[in-house]
C-alpha cells in the first residue's frame, strides 16, 4: 500500500490552549514526512469529519495521524474504511495530564507525534482471515438437561441449526430425577415441566439429537470444529462452527463426608438428591421401615464451604432444602421440620421460598457445626445454635437430609499435568530440559468430555474448583477456548431457573461467534477486530513458548514442534507475539517491529538537559484506560513518560526493554492487569507471562551494564487511575537516584 | 446443658395473639432500633427466637417483655414484617397468664368466651349484691349516701382490695421467683431497700417510656394512670374520708359526703373544691386516653394499635363504659333523678367492680405491678454484680498491694 500520511491537530477541549500548535505542526511537518497537516478547532464536529473525508476523497490520502482526544472517545467518527487512522492522545494524556504552555508539556505531544508517524510507518490494513474449508454455522450443545436443551431450542429459534449430544439414554438431565421445582416466582413449589421442553426439542427439525452418545474427538476450531460423535457403536462427524458446553454437574459423593454429619450409620441420614428421587419414585419415607416421616432435620452446607471438601458454595442447596421442607409440610401439616444452616443462601427472589417455609412453620437453627449422631434407626442431632449460645438436641429425628453440593462433570478425571508428565518420562533427557518451562500451567482434567485436540490438553481448563470459567462476572459464558460457551451448571452451581437463563445466553454467544468468524472477525474481546498472528515459520526454533503460553490454547503443534496457529481460535492479545525469542510473530497492525520503531523515534535529550525519558508499556484495557481517566480529573503527572498502548501486557517483548534502554530511554515501566486468582487481565494470564519473562530481563540489563532499578512491574485496575500519578512519580525518583542512562547519545 | 425445642409452643401463642413470628429472620433491625434495648437486657430479636424455638422455660426468665413499652419503632422498621413489637405484646399476655398460678388468667387469655362470661357473671353478682344489700331509697332526692353509705361501701372496697391484692401479691412472687432464680435470695435486703425509691419512680412515672421516639403513647398511658389512680384514691381510699371502718376517717377530704337533712339531699363540694376538681380530671384524663386508644386501634393508627386482641379490647371498653357511667351518674344526681340515679350507680359498679377484679390480677392491668418491678428488678441486679465485680476488682488490687509490701 502507498500510504500518503496527513496529520490532523484539534485544537478543541484545550489542547490549543496547552500546546505551540504551530510548532507541533512543523514537527508534523518535518519529521514525521507528512503530507499534509491541518489544525481544526474541533476535529470531531461536522465540519472537521467533513474536511477530514474530503481529504481522503481529494487529496488521496490513506494515513490519517489525528491528533486529538483519548482512542478511546471518539472511535466510530474517527473510522474510515480503507484507510489506516491512529490517534495520538494529546487531550487526556497531554493537554488535561500536564502543565500547559510547559516546555516539557510541549516535548511530550511532539514525541506522541513521532510515535505516530514511526507506528503508522509498519501498518498495514488487516485483511480477515479465511479458513480454507467451508464455515459451519451449526452449533454443537453438550449435554441435554435444562440449559442443553434451553440453548438447543434457542439456537433453532434463531434459525441456526443445532446438534445436540447427551450422555445418558434420554433428554432431561437432572431434572428428570426431581419431583416438584423451586422456581420463579417462587411463592411455592411447581410441578416438573422439563418433559415439554424435552418433547419441544425432540419435534424440532433444526436439532438433531443424540442420546446415549459421547464426543470421542473434537478437532479444529470455530467456524470449522469436527465433531466426532459414538453412538452405540457407530460413529458420526458433524461439522460446527461453535459448541455450548451444557454437561452439567454430579452430586458431591456422601462417602467423602466427614463422619460426625452420620452419613452411612443410619439408613435414615440421606443427601438432597436421595431426598429427590424418594420424592419422585413414591414419596418420602423414613428408610429404615417405611413409615411417614414426622421429625425431619436439614443439614446445610454438608462438605460444603469447608476447605478439605468443596470449598464453594453451591448456592442452590438452600434454596433446594427450602422446597423439600416445604414437601414434607404439605404432605404432613403435622411434621416437624428443622434446617440447620451456617447463613440461609437464597439468591434472588428465592428468598419468598424462605418466607413461604417459615410461614410453613419450619424451624430455622443457625448453627456452624451439626453433628449426627446415628445408631440404627434412631438419629440425633446436636448443634450449638449461634443465636441462643446454648446447644440444641434434636432427638428420635426420622429423617436427617444432607445438603451436599454440585460438582462440575469438569471437575473429574486424571490432572493432565501429569499425563504430560508420564508422556514427557519416556523422552531423552536434552527434550525435557527443552520442554522445562516456568509458564504456570492451566488446571485441565482429562474428564472426557470434549476431547479436544488441542496442544494444551484435551478439555476446558478449570479456573476454581474445575468450573471452566474465564472471567466470572465480566465475561458469562466464555470460557478459555474461543467458540465453547459454558451454560448451566457446569459453569457454576444454579438452580433451574438460572439454568434455563444461561442455556438461552450461552446460545447467543455461540451465534455471535459463527458470525463473527464467517466475517474474518475475532469474537470478545476484540471483537470485530480483523487482525491475526502471522508467523514467519522460516526461522522459527520450534521452542515451544508460543503454543505453551497461549492463554486459549489456539496453537497446535506438529510433531517436530512447529505451532500450527489456529487463527479462528485465536482471542488477538499478543501474548505469543510477546513470547517469541525470534520475533517471528506479528500482526498487520501490531508487531514487534512496529513497536520497536515507536520507542526508537521517542527524543532522548542529553544528559546534561536533565530531562529523563520514561517508556510506559500500558495495558490497553486497564491500565490505559485509568491514565486517561486521571487525565479526565485533571491530574497532573509525570513529564518524562511516553506512553505506548499494548494490546495486552503479554505481548510484551522482551526486546522491547532491550530497545528502550540502549537508546537511552532511563527507564521502563509495565502497568498490567491485576493477576492471581482475582485477576482482571481480559486475557486471563498475559500481565501474568509479562511478570515472568521480567524476570529474566535482568540478563539482558546484565549485558548493557545496567542496573534493574531501570524496570519495573505494576498492576493497576481501571479504578486505580488515583494511585498513577503517584506511581510515575515514585518511578521517576527512583530513576533520579539511579542517575541517567549512560547509553544517552551513543 | 442442651435445649429442647418445642415446635408446639407457637402454636399455643397464637391464642394469646401471635401471628408473625415465624416470619422473623434474625437481622436484629429490631433491637438496633430499640431505644430501650441494652446490652445486658437486649430485646426484642431475642423473644422472638425463644418463640420460634418454643423455649417456655427461657420466656419464663425473661424480664424484658417488661421492659418494652411497645412504641413500635421496631414493628415499623422490621424488613420483614415480622412485628417484633407485636411478640413482646403476646409475651407479656403469655407471661401474665404463666405468672398466675390460678389459671384463671390462661382461660381468660385464651377463650374470648370465657372472657366475656367471666365478666358479665361478675357484673350481674355486683348487681345483685348492690339490689339485696342496701340502705333506704330516697325516691323523693337522689341520695347515695342513704341508699349505699359510705361506710358499708368502704367495707366492700376493702374485702374486694384485698382479694385483689392477694391474687396480684401471690402473683408478683411468682414472677420475682421465675425471673431472678437463686438471686431472689441471694441479694442482700440492703439493696432491695436502697433501689426502693426506683420501684415507686416507675410506677409512677414510666420514665423510661420517654426514652422510645413517639412520646404520644407515654404521655396518652400518663392521662389514663394519673386519671385512673387519682379516681382509685377518690373512690377506694377517700369514700368515706380515710379507714371509716377504724374511725380514721377525715371529713374535709371525703369524696362521698354525708346526707344533709336540711336540703333532703347528699352535700356537694362547691364546683372549685379540690376534690371534685380531682374527680373532673380523673374523669376527663382516663375519658380522653381511652378513646384515644379505642379509636388508634379501630383505625389501627400505629404499630402498638395494629394488632388487638380479645382481653385488649375489653380492658379499653370497661375502661370507657366506666367513666361514661361515672359521668351519667354524677349528672343525674345533679339532675336530683332519683331512680336513674340509683340505677345508673349500680350499672357503673357492674363495670367497674369486675373490671378491677378481673383485670388487675388475672389481665392486662396485671403490668402495673410487673412492669415497675421488672425495672426495679433490673436496677436490684446491676447494683448487685457491680458490687461484686467492684469486690473481684479491689481484691486482686489489695493482693498485689501486700505482695508489694
Amino acid at each position: 500500500m502507498d500510504k500518503k500520511l496527513a496529520t490532523y491537530i484539534c485544537t478543541g477541549c484545550g489542547i490549543g490552549e496547552a500546546l505551540d500548535i504551530e510548532q507541533l505542526s512543523k514537527v508534523a511537518q518535518k519529521e514525521c514526512k507528512a503530507a499534509l497537516v491541518k489544525t481544526h478547532a474541533c476535529l470531531c464536529g461536522q465540519d472537521g469529519v467533513a474536511m477530514l473525508k474530503a481529504d481522503i476523497q481529494n487529496e488521496g490520502v490513506n494515513c490519517l495521524m489525528i491528533a486529538a482526544c483519548s482512542p478511546r472517545v471518539m472511535y466510530d467518527v474517527f473510522r474510515f474504511d480503507g484507510c489506516l487512522v491512529d490517534r495520538v492522545n494529546l487531550r487526556e494524556q497531554v493537554a488535561w495530564s500536564q502543565k500547559p504552555g510547559d516546555e516539557d508539556t510541549q516535548m511530550m505531544a511532539e514525541d506522541y507525534l513521532r510515535m505516530s508517524a514511526a507506528k503508522i510507518g509498519k501498518m498495514d490494513p488487516p485483511e480477515p482471515y479465511k479458513p480454507e474449508e467451508e464455515i459451519s454455522k451449526d452449533i454443537l450443545i453438550v449435554g441435554g438437561g435444562v440449559a442443553g436443551l434451553t440453548a438447543a431450542k434457542e439456537v433453532s429459534r434463531a434459525g441456526y441449526k443445532a446438534v445436540l449430544v447427551e450422555r445418558e439414554k434420554e433428554l432431561g438431565g437432572f431434572q428428570r430425577k426431581v419431583a416438584k421445582i423451586a422456581t420463579f416466582p417462587y411463592k411455592g413449589l411447581k410441578d416438573n415441566d422439563v418433559e415439554a421442553l424435552v418433547q419441544e426439542v425432540s419435534k424440532d427439525g433444526n436439532v438433531t439429537v443424540y442420546t446415549g452418545a459421547k464426543i470421542e474427538k473434537t478437532v479444529g476450531g470455530p467456524g470449522v470444529f469436527k465433531v466426532t460423535i459414538a453412538q452405540n457403536g457407530a460413529v458420526k462427524e458433524h461439522k460446527v462452527g461453535a459448541i455450548v458446553m451444557a454437561a452439567g454437574w454430579k452430586p458431591y459423593d456422601p462417602s467423602q463426608l466427614d463422619p460426625k454429619l452420620g452419613y452411612g450409620q443410619s439408613p435414615n441420614v440421606i443427601t438432597n438428591v436421595q431426598f429427590e428421587e424418594m420424592a419422585k419414585n413414591g414419596g418420602v419415607k423414613r428408610p429404615s421401615d417405611g413409615a411417614v416421616p414426622n421429625n425431619v432435620a436439614f443439614l446445610q452446607c454438608a462438605g460444603q464451604r469447608d476447605p478439605e471438601k468443596l470449598p464453594y458454595c453451591s448456592s442452590v442447596c438452600c434454596t433446594t432444602s427450602l422446597k423439600q421442607a416445604i414437601f414434607i409440610k404439605e404432605t404432613n401439616p403435622e411434621a416437624n421440620v428443622y434446617i440447620f444452616f451456617k447463613e440461609m443462601r437464597t439468591p434472588g427472589q428465592a428468598e419468598d421460598l424462605y418466607r413461604k417455609a417459615q410461614e410453613e412453620g419450619v424451624i430455622f437453627i443457625r448453627c456452624q457445626d451439626p453433628q449426627v449422631k446415628a445408631s440404627g434407626a434412631s438419629v440425633t442431632v446436636e448443634a450449638l445454635d449461634d443465636l441462643l449460645g446454648d446447644t440444641v438436641l434434636l432427638e428420635d429425628l426420622d429423617l436427617v437430609v444432607l445438603a451436599t453440593g454440585m460438582v462440575p462433570v469438569t471437575a473429574f478425571g486424571e490432572d493432565y499435568a501429569q499425563v504430560r508428565a508420564r508422556l514427557r518420562a519416556g523422552e531423552t533427557e536434552q527434550k525435557k530440559e527443552e520442554e522445562e518451562l516456568e509458564v504456570p500451567q492451566d488446571a485441565i482434567l482429562v474428564s472426557d468430555i470434549l476431547n479436544l485436540e488441542y496442544r494444551q490438553g484435551p478439555e476446558l481448563p478449570g479456573l476454581r474448583y474445575g468450573f471452566p470459567d474465564s472471567h466470572f462476572i465480566c465475561f458469562p459464558y466464555e470460557t478459555r477456548r474461543t467458540g465453547i460457551y459454558a451454560a448451566g451448571c457446569v459453569r457454576r452451581p444454579m438452580g433451574v431457573a438460572a439454568a434455563f437463563e444461561d442455556g438461552a445466553g450461552a446460545a447467543m454467544k455461540a451465534i455471535q461467534c459463527v458470525e463473527m468468524v464467517s466475517q474474518g472477525k475475532a469474537v470478545h474481546p476484540r471483537a470485530g477486530d480483523m487482525s491475526f498472528p502471522e508467523f514467519f515459520m522460516q526461522r522459527c526454533t520450534q521452542c515451544k513458548r508460543c503454543t505453551e503460553e497461549c492463554p486459549f490454547g489456539a496453537i497446535n503443534e506438529d510433531e517436530k514442534g512447529n505451532p500450527l496457529p489456529q487463527p479462528t481460535r485465536c482471542r488477538r492479545c499478543g501474548v505469543c507475539m510477546g513470547a517469541c525469542p525470534e520475533r517471528i510473530i506479528s500482526f498487520k497492525n501490531y508487531s514487534v517491529g512496529m513497536i520497536g520503531d515507536i520507542i526508537k523515534s521517542i527524543e532522548v535529550p542529553e544528559e546534561d538537559e536533565e530531562k529523563p525519558r520514561i517508556v510506559v508499556l500500558a495495558c490497553e484495557n486497564d491500565a490505559y484506560p485509568a491514565l486517561d481517566m486521571a487525565g479526565l480529573r485533571r491530574m497532573t503527572y509525570n513529564a518524562w513518560v511516553r506512553v505506548i498502548p499494548m494490546r495486552c501486557l503479554g505481548s510484551m517483548n522482551l526486546i522491547f526493554i532491550a530497545d528502550a534502554l540502549s537508546k537511552g530511554i532511563d527507564g521502563v515501566l509495565l502497568l498490567g492487569c491485576k493477576y492471581g486468582d482475582d485477576y482482571q487481565c481480559h486475557f486471563v494470564k498475559g500481565s501474568e507471562l509479562a511478570n515472568i519473562r521480567l524476570s529474566k530481563v535482568k540478563e539482558t540489563l546484565d549485558r548493557l551494564v545496567l542496573e534493574s532499578d531501570r524496570v519495573r512491574f505494576e498492576t493497576v485496575a481501571i479504578s486505580d487511575y488515583d494511585k498513577l500519578p503517584k506511581i510515575l512519580d515514585d518511578f521517576a525518583e527512583t530513576l533520579e537516584g539511579v542517575g541517567p542512562n549512560p547509553y544517552k547519545g551513543f | 446443658m442442651s435445649i429442647k425445642v418445642d415446635p408446639n409452643l407457637m402454636k399455643d401463642l397464637k391464642h394469646f395473639g401471635l401471628k408473625d413470628a415465624s416470619k422473623c429472620f434474625h437481622c436484629g433491625n429490631c433491637t438496633a432500633v430499640c431505644p430501650l434495648s441494652e446490652t445486658g437486657t437486649p430485646f426484642p430479636r431475642k423473644l422472638v427466637k425463644y418463640a420460634q424455638m418454643g423455649l417456655k422455660d427461657k420466656i419464663l426468665q425473661s424480664t424484658e417483655p417488661w421492659l418494652c413499652y411497645y412504641c413500635g419503632t421496631c414493628s415499623d422498621n422490621c424488613p420483614r414484617g415480622a412485628d417484633p413489637g407485636e411478640t413482646m405484646m403476646v409475651m407479656r399476655r403469655y407471661l401474665t397468664s404463666l405468672y398466675d398460678w390460678t389459671g384463671f388468667s390462661r382461660k381468660f387469655y385464651t377463650s374470648e368466651k370465657f372472657e366475656i362470661m367471666a365478666v358479665i357473671v361478675t357484673g350481674l353478682f355486683v348487681g345483685l349484691l348492690m339490689l339485696l344489700i342496701h340502705g333506704e331509697f330516697d325516691w323523693q332526692h337522689a341520695s347515695l349516701e342513704k341508699a349505699w353509705p359510705a361506710h358499708g361501701m368502704e367495707i366492700a372496697d376493702l374485702i374486694m382490695a384485698s382479694i385483689l391484692s392477694f391474687f396480684l401479691l401471690t402473683n408478683v412472687y411468682r414472677f420475682m421467683k421465675f425471673t431472678m432464680g437463686d438471686l431472689l435470695t441471694k441479694i442482700p435486703l440492703r439493696i432491695y431497700a436502697s433501689q426502693a425509691k426506683e420501684l415507686v419512680l416507675h410506677f409512677l412515672t414510666q420514665k423510661r417510656w420517654a426514652k422510645c421516639e413517639d412520646r404520644t403513647q407515654w404521655v396518652i398511658h400518663l392521662l389514663i394512670m394519673t386519671g385512673y389512680t387519682t379516681a382509685f384514691i377518690l373512690v377506694a381510699v377517700l369514700l368515706a374520708g380515710g379507714l371509716a371502718v377504724l374511725g380514721l376517717t377525715w371529713e374535709p377530704l371525703r369524696f362521698q359526703r354525708p346526707f344533709d337533712p336540711a336540703t333532703g339531699r347528699d352535700v356537694i363540694y362547691p364546683i372549685f373544691h379540690p376534690i371534685r376538681l380531682l374527680g373532673y380530671y380523673a374523669t376527663v384524663a382516663i375519658l380522653i386516653g381511652a378513646t384515644y386508644a379505642l379509636i388508634g386501634r379501630f383505625k389501627r393508627s400505629k404499630a402498638p394499635y395494629k394488632n388487638s386482641h380479645g382481653t385488649d379490647w375489653m380492658f379499653l371498653v370497661l375502661l370507657e363504659l366506666t367513666v361514661i357511667t361515672g359521668i351519667c351518674v354524677h349528672i343525674l344526681r345533679l339532675m336530683d333523678i332519683p331512680f336513674a340515679t340509683y340505677a345508673m350507680y349500680i350499672l357503673h359498679l357492674m363495670i367497674a367492680v369486675p373490671m378491677l377484679v378481673l383485670e388487675v390480677p388475672f389481665s392486662k392491668w396485671s403490668h402495673l405491678a410487673y412492669r415497675p418491678m421488672a425495672a426495679y428488678l433490673k436496677g436490684v441486679k446491676e447494683k448487685y454484680f457491680a458490687e461484686i465485680q467492684g469486690a473481684q476488682a479491689q481484691a486482686p488490687a489489695a493482693e498485689s498491694a501486700q505482695a508489694e509490701a
